[in-house]
């Protein structure tokens, strides 16, 4: 039983155990290399049966390549119904003259990027006699797809000469010694600037589309490279100066403390993003000085002094009294009218004051625990207050972003929330609680055992019935709810993997040294598994970024729903659905597979997964 | 001995100690399950009665009544196009639903076991495409595979009787694919009543093969035996197979017994059956805490346990016994089914088992369409079918490919030191063992692959999803719609897990 639940969505990550095999440390003893002749005998041609298979699959490649290629350049294909939608698809209908704070958000999220990849000293060296012998295969690749396509002859040509120059660069490339390496973030950044180079060079994607039947135009004349030039430009600068930055820095800074940081920053600086950035709320600043401000100094200075006095270890029995009192006021403020946000933080300050004990000890641990509750406080008043300041941005519909961005942002919210939802219900079924753990169990089982679309069209189709008078839940927000309840059953099943990993020693040894159950859990039993469960929960991830689509289903402006009827039912763009399909595809694939690889491999290089 | 006394008296010594009551460990956790159970009734209990006032403030009741009023519905596809009640366009999105899954598994399966030996092979190219293949396949989500196969297909050429690859045999066109269809005539009934009886005779064929086989040791070929012996039956049954018209007069008059059961009878017998369970289970779990000099230890859990499973019980016998519905719905279904078997026995002699038909294409007005001759996939069926086969596969071939090079290299090797062929010890040696490794995640798939054709919703195929949108949104139904969704995923979810750990306890290697 055990064993059949915990193998969920493993498979896509963990399913290699060839390659584990081979990354032995040892260097594995040289080959001596085949001639082109000898490799063929060897790989394609071995036996009687493999000829004919290779034929056979030679002959299939050359028709279905041959296929693809005159679909997609059929002259009746609509590209230019992709292109000329892309702002649609990325952001729905985002007011254009704001669009900077886009790209302010995806600047952040690069420099953000940058520093982090300085700071966990990603990226492998690449041997240069590699680099040149892809080369050759992308140059062979480019030729025989020009060969094979209905190009022009002066387009053919052109690409000829391309496949050409690469195999050239590939063939001078390829005699170099194997000393000689090159890092894989040069060669991506380098990917990158040829991309961005020809955005300058080559005008892609004409786009002046103006509606016939409303007097609308959804995008000025115009290319999408034109517009895109400059801030790709800036984008992929602000990337590689912001690596080179924190690679002069990282040794002179404690990188353990910088390393929190930059966690701490991909949690909460996609929060400021949407909330401050992209919303642009319009802060009323005389109720912000009268109200929040005064309310938020109040519970960071008397909830830290509590907390400082509450971490004492000899306090015993008192804490517990007065905890377990400030959560009953807590819930009683829910019986009078009062402002939310006091509701909010009262409680949380109940939850911190419950958890005192755990995190109890000597001065510095104190200190450390007040300070991250002041820390708790900015960032809930911050965002409570940004929430319900109304939006500048004034687009239709009921929320201000959609397309790709929507994407993003609720699969940001589910994994962030789900996470501690699936930790908690998988402590809950292994805990020694009865009444938890059935209690866990069913929901779980019950969750897991439906299909995801018929939890979102619950949540969006009922939500609004299961609410009090006068209490209001945006689609968007019961749609990510229930997003966080599916992903949380599933992670929890991932967790309870690495629970009971955590051998019973560990148990014992930590209740040898005195501590608490709680502590036991949090210090001991859930970082290592945790550490167990990440390459199942990275699948997982995978797959929760993949099922995003389904918001289409329910009718959120998502990027699919859009590529498939929105675009289509523009009168210019009828019957483009497939061209705006494969491009959605291909960022789909493009994102789900290179997530999958860099697992793999950071998890190949540490170690993961292996006990 | 000695140890149990001292056991007694520093329990003795606990006692005379005691804690107080706030401090007592067994009362704090009790408190606290009690007082999440009360917090989970509670907000229940009052997100029911909020949504109750809420349907009752729109005029919506919930009432399962429509299952019986006739719904003005159209199905795409399914056993009933036009279906006379709410219950029935159900039950036909289910029929779609279960259909779908039963033929996506096979499918999958198959084209999985082909890609994942294919990742295996030592022809490079071959190797090349299947991991082409996977890792596309498994990269793009689903329903955007399934909405393009659905646009691929609506963009094809129009129906017509010269659009097919091969005209009268395979039609591929934007209404779907239109293939010859083969199916069980009135005589089939009677024919696979003669293949179970060779079924029957194989079986003990074949063990008497299995035993001259253990007694002389020359090769029998026990399994050609049995295969041959029911081959022999279907043929023979071909022509015979009328002989047993008489099969039905014993459905009938086992339909006239179920109809003269009381039901009395039967909430006897279930809570009979419940009792013993309920029992022996009590029995087992005492002999499980009991020590080997038979003391009877139980602490709080096992207390609670028994409680639970006695509630449970005693819940059960009170609903069969209360609820009459139950024991007449089992009585009616069991009457209702021997009926049906009657009739299919009662044909004349000279129908044929199997027959076959060629796709036809009709044109009613002003479009033609798939006449109903052909075994016809529509657009939305298919994208539905390719989506979830290729989506599938990907993650099977996976899991093959895993399971394969999980069994040691010393194994094979082991198997050809001892003189067996490539294909003996693929199937003797390595594929037992890769089993093992193989069917927990193929379950998990198949699971998968079940909840996934649920995203029919997205290309029109009438799956239960589907039907059950359309029926809430004509009646405004939703709550006992999703209700019946929910009911009907969960049954199919543990149908799949039940199965697959019941092969997993069977495959298991037994230690020593």
């Amino acid at each position: 039983m055990t064993n059949f639940k915990d193998s969920t969505s493993t498979d896509q990550l963990n399913s290699d155990p060839a390659e584990a095999e081979s990354s032995s440390r040892e260097l594995p003893p040289k080959i001596a290399a085949l001639s082109p002749s000898e490799w063929l005998k060897a790989n394609l041609f071995s036996s009687t049966f493999n000829s004919i298979l290779t034929v056979i699959s030679v002959a299939a490649i050359l028709l279905i390549l041959r296929g693809l290629l005159s679909f997609i350049f059929n002259p009746l294909r609509q590209w230019s119904a992709t292109a000329t939608n892309m702002r649609l698809l990325m952001t729905q209908a985002y007011p254009e003259n704001q669009y900077v704070r886009i790209w302010v958000s995806l600047g952040f999220l690069l420099f953000l990027a940058g520093v982090s990849l300085a700071f966990w000293r990603a990226g492998r060296r690449v041997q240069i006699a590699q680099v040149g012998k892809q080369l050759l295969a992308i140059g062979a690749f480019i030729l025989l797809t020009t060969l094979l396509a209905p190009f022009s002859n002066k387009a053919t040509i052109i690409w000829l000469l391309i496949g050409v120059f690469i195999i050239g660069v590939g063939m001078f490339l390829k005699p170099a010694d194997e000393q000689k390496t090159v890092s894989s973030l040069t060669l991506l950044s380098g990917a990158f600037l040829l991309a961005i180079l020809s955005l300058w060079v080559i005008p892609y994607g004409h786009h002046s589309y103006i509606s016939t039947r409303t007097p609308k135009i959804l995008a000025e004349p115009g290319t999408v490279a034109m517009t895109t030039k400059l801030p790709w430009t800036i984008m992929l600068g602000v990337a590689i100066s912001s690596y080179f930055l924190a690679c002069i820095f990282r040794d002179k800074i404690d990188e353990a403390k910088s390393k929190a940081v930059l966690s701490a920053a991909w949690l909460i600086s996609p929060l400021f993003l949407l909330f401050l950035v992209l919303r642009d709320p319009d802060f009323d600043t005389g109720h912000l000085f009268s109200t929040d401000i005064p309310i938020f100094v109040f519970f960071s200075v008397v909830g830290s002094v509590l907390l400082l006095w509450l971490t004492k270890p000899e306090i015993g029995e008192k804490g517990r009294i007065i905890s377990t009192a400030i959560l009953f006021i807590g819930f009683g403020t829910f019986a009078i009218s009062m402002l939310m946000i006091v509701r909010i933080l009262t409680l949380c300050l109940a939850f911190f004051a419950l958890a005192a004990p755990t995190f109890s000890g000597q001065k510095p641990a104190r200190i450390r625990y007040a300070k991250v509750w002041i820390a708790t406080m900015v960032i809930l008043c911050w965002l409570i207050t940004a929430i319900n300041t109304p939006s500048t941005a004034k687009v239709p519909g009921d929320f201000f972003i959609g397309g790709f961005a929507i994407t993003l942002m609720i699969f940001f919210f589910t994994m962030v929330l789900a996470f501690p939802l699936g930790v908690l219900l998988a402590l809950a079924r292994t805990s020694k609680f009865p009444i938890f753990r059935i209690i866990s169990t069913t929901f779980i089982e019950f969750i897991r055992g439906v299909p995801l679309i018929t939890i979102l069209i619950f949540f969006s189709v009922m939500v609004p019935l299961f609410l009090p008078e006068g209490m209001d839940l945006t689609e968007i927000a019961a749609v990510t709810i229930a997003f966080i309840i599916f992903e949380a059953a599933y992670l929890a099943e991932n967790v309870r993997g690495g629970l009971q990993s955590v051998t019973r020693g560990q148990h014992e040894a930590a209740e040898a040294v005195g501590m608490t159950n709680a502590q036991k859990t949090f210090f001991i039993v859930l970082p290592q598994a945790l550490r167990v469960a990440i390459p199942p929960m990275v699948g997982q991830i995978i797959a929760t970024f993949k099922e995003t689509g389904l918001l289409a289903i329910i009718g959120i402006f998502d990027f699919l729903y859009i590529a498939r009827s929105v675009i289509p039912g523009q009168t210019e763009y009828m019957g483009s659905t497939r061209e705006n399909l494969l491009f959605v595809s291909l960022v789909y694939l493009v994102i789900c597979f290179s997530m999958s690889k860099a697992s793999q491999r950071v998890e190949k290089r540490v170690g993961l997964g292996e006990r | 001995m000695q140890s149990h006394a001292e056991e007694k008296s520093s329990t003795l010594k606990a006692v005379s100690q005691r804690v107080p009551l706030w401090r007592d460990v067994v009362v704090i956790k009790w408190v606290t399950q009690i007082g999440l159970l009360a917090v989970v009734v509670a907000s229940l209990w009052f997100l029911a009665g909020q949504a109750g006032d809420n349907l009752r403030a729109r005029n919506i009741n919930t009432g399962f009544d429509f299952l019986e009023r006739p719904p003005d519905i159209q199905l795409s596809e399914g056993i009933d196009t036009s279906p006379a009640t709410g219950g029935r366009a159900l039950w036909v999105g289910m029929v779609n639903t279960l259909r779908m899954a039963v033929v996506g598994i096979i499918f999958a399966t198959v084209l999985g076991v082909v890609v994942g030996l294919a990742r295996l092979s030592n022809n490079w190219l071959i190797k090349r495409l299947a991991g082409l293949w996977i890792e596309t396949l498994r990269n793009v989500p689903l329903l955007v595979q399934m909405i393009f196969y659905f646009a691929v297909l609506t963009a094809l050429p129009r129906v017509s009787l010269e659009s097919g690859p091969i005209n009268g045999w395979l039609h591929v066109s934007n209404k779907g694919i239109s293939m010859p269809r083969i199916f069980i005539s009135d005589g089939f009934y009677q024919w696979i009543t003669v293949v179970a009886v060779g079924c029957l005779a194989a079986f003990f064929i074949r063990k008497q093969r299995i035993k001259k086989h253990d007694l002389t040791g020359e090769n029998t070929h026990a399994v050609y035996w049995a295969f041959f012996t029911v081959c022999t039956f279907a043929l023979i049954g071909l022509f015979i197979h009328p002989v047993f018209g008489f099969v039905g007069g014993i459905f009938s008059a086992l339909a006239t017994l179920f109809e003269n059961i009381p039901t009395t009878l039967i909430k006897v017998l279930l809570s009979s059956i419940l009792i013993f369970f309920a029992a022996r289970w009590i029995r087992n779990f005492f002999a499980s805490r009991r020590s080997a000099t038979g003391h009877l230890s139980l602490i709080d859990d096992d207390i609670f346990r028994m409680i639970f499973v006695g509630a449970g019980a005693l819940i059960a016998i009170i609903v069969v016994v209360a609820w009459t519905g139950i024991s007449s719905w089992i009585l009616n279904s069991g009457r209702d089914l021997f009926h049906m078997l009657e009739a299919k026995f009662e044909v004349d002699g000279a129908a044929r088992p199997f027959d076959a038909m060629k796709p036809d294409i009709v044109k009613p007005g002003k479009f033609a369409n798939y006449g109903t001759n052909g075994l016809t996939m529509g657009p939305g069926f298919a994208a539905v079918f390719f989506g979830v086969v290729f989506y599938t596969s990907a993650f099977v071939a996976e899991i093959i490919r895993g399971g394969i090079l999980a069994v040691p290299k010393g194994q094979i090797e082991a198997a050809n030191a001892v003189g067996l062929s490539r294909g003996q010890s693929l199937r003797h040696i390595v594929l037992p063992q890769a089993i093992r490794i193989i069917l927990p995640p193929m379950g998990n798939q198949y699971l998968n692959l079940t909840k996934n054709t649920s995203l029919a919703i997205a290309v029109g195929y009438s799956d239960i999803v589907q039907v059950g949108q359309t029926v809430y949104n004509q009646t405004g139904k939703s709550l006992p719609v999703m209700a019946i969704w929910m009911l009907f995923y969960l049954t199919c979810s543990l149908t799949i897990s039940v199965i697959v750990n019941f092969y997993n306890v069977r495959m298991k290697i037994v230690e020593r």
